[in-house]
């Protein structure tokens, strides 16, 4: 191989070096501000629509009791109103599904706001009905408890990916410091192995060259010049061997 | 010296680890996994360290035996110190510790792993551990100079640096016929387990996996449970079959498989002793099993045997949890844990060959008390054992119990419990993989220190190269 396309490869695999790790972890970055986004867009959104869900829930709940109680018209509007929160938080949740198995939790939720929303019916449409404390704690509460929980399941489903996606991110993070870090590293041993092949195979017999020109001109007599690569600096010293031949044969 | 010839021959190994990370990454690739990125990369940078030395340095077919010595043990270091990157490219369980301890455990066929959670590895990096694996079982240099053909004579020189002398023994070959048994024994092993695996029920990628641990005498699995996982009695009868095998001096396996001759082997003192000292082990630990463990006879055999073989042959694959089993057997199990197979393998450890004239040499020196006068030589298969062989060995076995000893008080100077640490140290010493106590089969070595994990993949090299190759490196430089 010649000399220029020696010393060539030296930069040229630097430079491919740094390229990958600039690659690298220019495509982690890209990924880790996609991961970013879907931790905002599917798990955040999710966990706030169930928050939503619950709160809803229970301010039904107490629209249910104020009922009871005989604050039947403030009890219907606040049950009316929680409904209509509920409704769209819950087509919120619907509508970002993102995990496997999430559509399953959400019509579990659904089918159980269902029977929750039947049960307060009741009372509503049958005013003159016995509807006291007895009725609501066997029938009122524990449907109530059983939306709030199937939410709760939702919202518990998206907090472990939302974990899980952080720590994720923590992972990314590092894998875009660490192409950096090897580059580094690969570069600076890489530049002192260049350095030394550059001494040994250029610079060493550029030297001995020079110091058998000056040896032959202070004697007269060639010694000849060992260089061990078959390039540019092998045709000078044969050259100069030659040239020292010729000159001492005139 | 010369340090260019040096940097040549290790950028051919430093090729030779880049081929294996590309297959790596094209396997992740195929899998479409996070690891991709972090094996590509790795491969990049290992070629181009690989390459760069062959554009400048001219080849030269002599090199002198320091020159020898330096490349195979800078080509092991290397290999370890590339074999870090896409751990740490990757991240997870693998912090810079982390990441060197699994190199080191890998190429030299050790198996012990700081990873809690095997099976959340994408199949990119398993198959790169396993890869390690593979590579250093059969040693590096060798499997170079097997597959890179025209080195001239340094392939000889350089050939007689990585195989122990002991192993040497049996090749009646030139270096170049040797080098072929070697890999052609290796391959074909790999070949016929990898099909045996497959066909008893383990997937394609798994096979090939634990083949390559298995004749490694290796022991990293792609499950948390190792082949516990299976729990298929032909998958584990396959697995013994090919550990015994690979614990065989692999060119007494080729003359056996090319004559057709495999009773000839059994004339062999050193085979005899090696299968007779595990059918004893696998009775003795059984026996000691049996009733406390396993209720039946065939679950306490079942499990012995695995155990003995795996133990002996210092692969490191595990059935079940050997932690919970009686001291007795536990002791058993430290015993082949020093011993190992047998050399010219890829087994560590003392070696079944050094064992014999441990023993031969001390029953020659009570007859030599008994008659002072008389002229004892130790006999091997009707040859007389030349007496530096004799001292040789007597001396490995001491220095190598020096370094268990010496690690094992740093290991527990550091806080680790008696058990934990020798066990620990001689499994790492005799690159088997799995201790006892929080080192156990089902266990592994991530909540050692830090400094705990560096000292034992020393221990690691040190059994790898079989003492000497280290202690002959480091004086390279004084000696004339």
């Amino acid at each position: 191989m010649k000399l220029r396309m020696k010393i060539m490869s030296g930069f040229l695999i630097l430079v491919i070096m740094l390229a990958i790790a600039g690659i690298f972890s220019i495509y982690e970055l890209m990924s880790m501000s996609s991961s970013v986004q879907s931790l905002l867009d599917d798990n955040y959104k999710s966990i706030i629509a169930g928050k939503k869900m619950v709160e809803a829930l229970e301010r039904q709940d107490s629209g249910l009791l104020l009922w009871i109680s005989g604050e039947r018209e403030e009890g219907r509007k606040m049950m009316e109103k929680a409904d209509a929160e509920f409704q769209s938080a819950l087509s919120v949740a619907k509508n970002n599904l993102t995990l496997p198995n999430e559509a399953d939790f959400v019509e579990d939720i659904e089918s159980r706001y269902r029977t929750y929303g039947a049960l307060q019916a009741v009372p509503l449409q049958n005013p003159s009905g016995n509807f006291d404390m007895a009725w609501y704690f066997s029938h009122g509460h524990p449907a109530f408890q059983a939306a709030k929980t199937s939410v709760d399941v939702l919202t518990a489903l998206n907090d472990e990916a939302m974990y899980r996606t952080a720590s994720n991110l923590k992972n990314r993070m590092r894998r875009i410091t660490m192409p950096g870090i090897v580059a580094i590293v690969s570069a600076l041993v890489f530049a002192f192995l260049f350095n030394y092949f550059i001494h040994r195979y250029f610079v060493n017999p550029i030297i001995s060259i020079t110091h058998e020109v000056q040896n032959y001109l202070k004697t007269g007599r060639p010694t000849g010049v060992e260089v061990e690569t078959d390039d540019e600096l092998k045709d000078l010293a044969s050259a100069i061997q030659d040239l020292s031949h010729l000159v001492r044969k005139q | 010296m010369r340090p260019p010839i040096i940097f040549r021959y290790v950028g051919i190994v430093l090729l030779f680890n880049g081929f294996f990370l590309s297959v790596s990454a094209i396997i992740s690739r195929w899998h479409h996994q996070p690891d991709f990125l972090p094996l590509l990369y790795s491969a990049a940078i290992t070629v181009l360290f690989g390459i760069f030395p062959l554009i400048y340095v001219p080849p030269a077919s002599h090199i002198n035996n320091n020159e020898g010595l330096v490349i195979v043990v800078s080509s092991w270091l290397l290999s370890c110190v590339v074999g870090i990157l896409p751990y740490i490219l990757y991240g997870g369980e693998f912090t810079l510790v982390n990441a060197w301890f699994e190199s080191v455990s890998g190429f030299t066929t050790t198996g012990s792993s700081i990873l809690a959670d095997v099976e959340a590895l994408p199949s990119g990096l398993l198959f790169w551990r396993a890869a390690t694996h593979w590579i250093g079982g059969i040693g590096i240099i060798v499997f170079v100079l097997a597959v890179i053909p025209a080195m001239g004579q340094a392939s000889m020189l350089l050939s007689r640096s990585e195989i122990s002398p002991l192993a040497m023994k049996n090749f009646q070959y030139r270096t170049r016929k040797t080098l072929k048994i070697l890999l052609s024994v290796y391959l074909s092993l790999t070949f016929l387990e990898t099909i045996l695996l497959a066909v008893c029920g383990m997937g394609g990628f798994d096979a090939l996996t634990h083949s390559f641990a298995t004749i490694a005498t290796g022991g990293f699995s792609t499950k948390n449970a190792s082949v516990a996982y299976f729990d298929k009695p032909a998958i584990e009868l396959v697995i013994i079959v090919f550990m015994i095998l690979s614990g065989i001096h692999f060119g007494i396996l080729y003359a056996a498989a090319v004559s057709g001759r495999i009773r000839e082997m059994w004339r062999l003192s050193v085979v005899r002793f090696y299968i007779g000292s595990m059918i004893a082990g696998v009775i003795l630990v059984a026996l000691s099993i049996h009733g406390t463990i396993f209720e039946t006879w065939t679950g306490a055999l079942r499990h012995a045997a695995f155990q003995v073989v795996s133990l002996g042959t210092s692969t490191g694959f595990a059935t079940t949890d050997t932690g919970i089993w009686p001291a007795f057997s536990i002791l058993i199990l430290t015993y082949f844990t020093l011993q190992c197979a047998c050399s010219g393998s890829t087994s560590g450890g003392i070696k079944v060959e050094r064992i014999l004239i441990f023993w031969k040499s001390a029953r020659t020196k009570i007859r030599k008390l008994k008659y002072p006068n008389a002229v004892i030589p130790l006999r091997m298969d009707n040859s007389v054992v030349p007496e530096e062989t004799v001292s040789t060995s007597l001396l490995f076995i001491v220095l190598y119990l020096a370094v268990v000893f010496l690690s094992t008080l740093l290991l527990t100077g550091m806080g680790l419990d008696i058990l934990s640490a020798f066990t620990g140290s001689a499994a790492c010493m005799g690159n088997v993989g799995p201790g006892f106590g929080a080192v156990s089969s089902l266990a592994n070595y991530s909540r050692l220190p830090d400094a705990g994990k560096i000292v034992l993949t020393v221990v690691m090299l040190l059994g790898r190269l079989e003492i000497f190759g280290l202690i002959l490196l480091l004086s390279a430089g004084t000696r004339k």
